[in-house]
């Protein structure tokens, strides 16, 4: 089984290794918003899926990695490689502190507890705070150039976001094998029982936020650079709503799952693109079918050395 | 002090709105502890439905202006309430014995399912509602201006808040839907057919809802079909606020909200009124976990 699983990343991963041979121009682009919305599930899956928390606002952590890569190379004008560790940390911190407050929240408040941060950041960035977020249009101009190259070129930047997913899964990998993975399994699982057996909950879950919200920010750091702009309507609530419904439609905890909900959501699109207005209204009955099918996920997550009575579900 | 008061009136008209929404969410979580995300575009659903009617009848012009009224609100509320059924049979009824999560995710394609549908059908350009539904008259007491459609929004919510209040706790179905919203197990155990209840339950709340609806398309007039999310979300604040599930506590919280947005539009912002209805929002569930009428739930070890 293990086995199975690993020739399929490996199969996976050459492909997308060597997908610019393929050299279309309008399907790189594809691809490459594909690895990067990819990240973003993730990270959302690490609140959603691993820590069992609703978060219905993740993309708030997206859009703020992505504008103060705009803010600081467009209005400063540093290089944005700069960005790169404010794009970690900023997200992170803002995350912990927001999250403290609220992660005792039971499941639905805290649900709209995070829809309600991803609306007051929407509107901030619309009402142009401190004169930096541009308002309804957002910042234009990102410039990527660095030692000379271009990083928003198509292959350069195709690039950057496939090595940013492998991290991402690295990351993911590790979190997995460790003790703070457990620990947020056993929180997700019965939050009384672990506190019992000496498991700070509270912690686990701000920090499932915090590394969520860093992941999502470097997510928004490539993003930026991709499209050279930034604007609210990318990091919007309905945005955070979609990467939500990929976590669970995917499967939680399960990486086939969410790479292939996001593939589901974000690439097939791309695809229908002539029956643009009738898209949503298929997605949304696929949603339901899917759910009604498969309540657990498209490919479920399998746990291999957790014991039965852990991973069965509870009626 | 004018302004005020003016601002108080405002607020009431919109709290109605947010109250007759909110008794939707509230209804269905209180009895499937569900978040009915579709119920906002059922409202939206419920304006589209409204103005067609009353185009039609208004152009045979045969019948008295007040008829056309009544019967406009109520054919849309029987049309919205199949709609209701519809929605719980299809998206929430395979769902009842799964995962939570799925069927939050099921509300949500079934959001975006009706939204994009009306989308589909009437376009998605602004639907204007015509001005002379109601009478254009106004009251001018002590330098407040209140509407027509104003003084009658807020008489008719408080009339239909009031029946149900009272069909739920004086009647045998009321008694049945309050039992079957504190242990849908034991209710069965006592011959109540819950799956009659929760059909109940939907018809109830999305005719509330039709009813929001329509006041939506006589006060604001424009209408689009995205406006599901704006005022469900509202709406689903409004109860939180309350504290979900608890029926008097939506009507408190659609009012408290209403007030509150509308005096933030009048003295702070208007742009920024959302952002402080949600940070208003976060306060509270700070400072109480669950609401304002809320119940304090001890966990079960």
């Amino acid at each position: 089984m293990m086995n199975r699983a690993k020739i399929g990343y490996i199969i996976l991963f050459t492909c997308l290794a060597l997908f610019p041979l393929v050299d279309n121009p309008r399907w790189l682009t594809v691809i490459t918003t594909f690895c990067i919305y990819s990240v973003v599930a993730l990270s959302v899956d690490i609140v959603l899926g691993r820590a069992g928390m609703f978060d219905m606002g993740h993309a708030l952590f997206f859009g703020l990695g992505a504008y103060i890569t705009a803010i600081l190379n467009v209005h400063f004008g540093y290089n944005v490689l700069v960005a790169i560790p404010f794009v970690i940390i900023i997200p992170a911190i803002i995350a912990i502190v927001i999250s403290s407050p609220i992660v005792h929240l039971r499941g639905d408040y805290l649900l709209v507890a995070t829809v309600g941060m991803n609306i007051v950041f929407e509107q901030a960035l619309k009402n142009n705070l401190f004169g930096l977020t541009g308002g309804p249009n957002g910042i234009f101009g990102v410039n990527a150039e660095v030692f000379g190259f271009f990083l928003d070129e198509p292959l350069p930047i195709y690039y950057i976001a496939f090595a940013l997913l492998l991290f991402t899964l690295l990351i993911i990998r590790n979190l997995e094998k460790s003790k703070v993975g457990r620990a947020l399994h056993y929180v997700q699982e019965d939050s009384l029982a672990s506190e019992s057996i000496g498991i700070n909950a509270r912690f686990y879950r701000v920090f499932a936020f915090s590394l969520g919200a860093a992941i999502a920010g470097l997510a928004g750091f490539v993003f930026s650079i991709q499209y050279a702009a930034v604007s609210p309507e990318a990091f919007n609530f309905m945005t955070s709503v979609i990467f939500f419904a990929i976590v669970l439609v995917g499967g939680k905890a399960s990486i086939p799952g969410i790479l292939a909900g996001t593939f589901i959501m974000f690439v097939l699109p791309e695809v229908f693109r002539e029956f643009a207005t009738a898209r949503y209204f298929v997605f949304g009955f696929a949603m339901i079918l899917s759910m009604i099918l498969r309540p657990e996920g498209m490919f479920p997550a399998k746990y291999g050395k957790l014991p039965k009575y852990v991973t069965e579900e509870k009626a | 002090m004018d302004i005020l008061l003016q601002q108080i009136v405002n607020g009431l008209t919109i709290g109605s709105i947010y109250a007759l929404v909110a008794l939707g969410y509230t209804m269905v979580y209180g009895v499937m502890k569900l978040i009915n995300f579709a119920h906002g575009d059922l409202v939206a659903l419920s304006a589209y439905i409204g103005l067609v009617f009353y185009t039609q009848m208004a152009a045979g012009g045969a019948m008295p202006q007040a008829l056309t009224i009544v019967l406009v609100f109520l054919l849309t509320a029987i049309v919205v309430a199949i709609f209701g059924v519809l929605l719980e049979r299809i998206a929430y009824r395979p769902l009842r014995n799964a995962p939570r999560l799925s069927a939050v995710v099921s509300a949500l394609g079934a959001s975006m399912m009706i939204q994009n549908g009306i989308m589909l059908v009437w376009g998605p350009n602004i639907l204007i509602f015509p001005s002379d539904i109601l009478p254009a008259t106004s009251w001018n007491i002590y330098g407040v201006t209140i509407t027509f459609v104003q003084a009658a929004m807020i008489i008719i919510t408080i009339m239909l808040m009031l029946a149900l209040t009272l069909f739920i706790n004086f009647t045998k179905m009321g008694t049945a839907i309050r039992a079957s919203a504190i242990n849908q197990d034991a209710a069965k155990l006592m011959g109540i057919n819950v799956n009659f209840i929760i059909i109940i339950i939907f018809v109830l709340g999305s005719m509330l809802g039709a009813v929001g609806g329509l006041f939506i398309g006589m006060y604001y007039r424009g209408i689009s079909f995205n406006l599901g999310w704006t005022y469900g979300m509202s709406a689903f604040i409004a109860a939180i606020l309350g504290g979900i599930g608890n029926i008097p506590g939506s009507m408190v919280g659609g009012y408290l909200l209403g007030l509150f947005t509308a005096l933030i539009a009048g003295y702070v912002s208007s742009a920024w009124a959302e952002a402080f209805t949600y940070i208003l929002l976060i306060m509270i569930l700070i400072v109480r976990p669950t609401g304002i009428l809320g119940e304090r739930v001890a966990e079960k070890v």
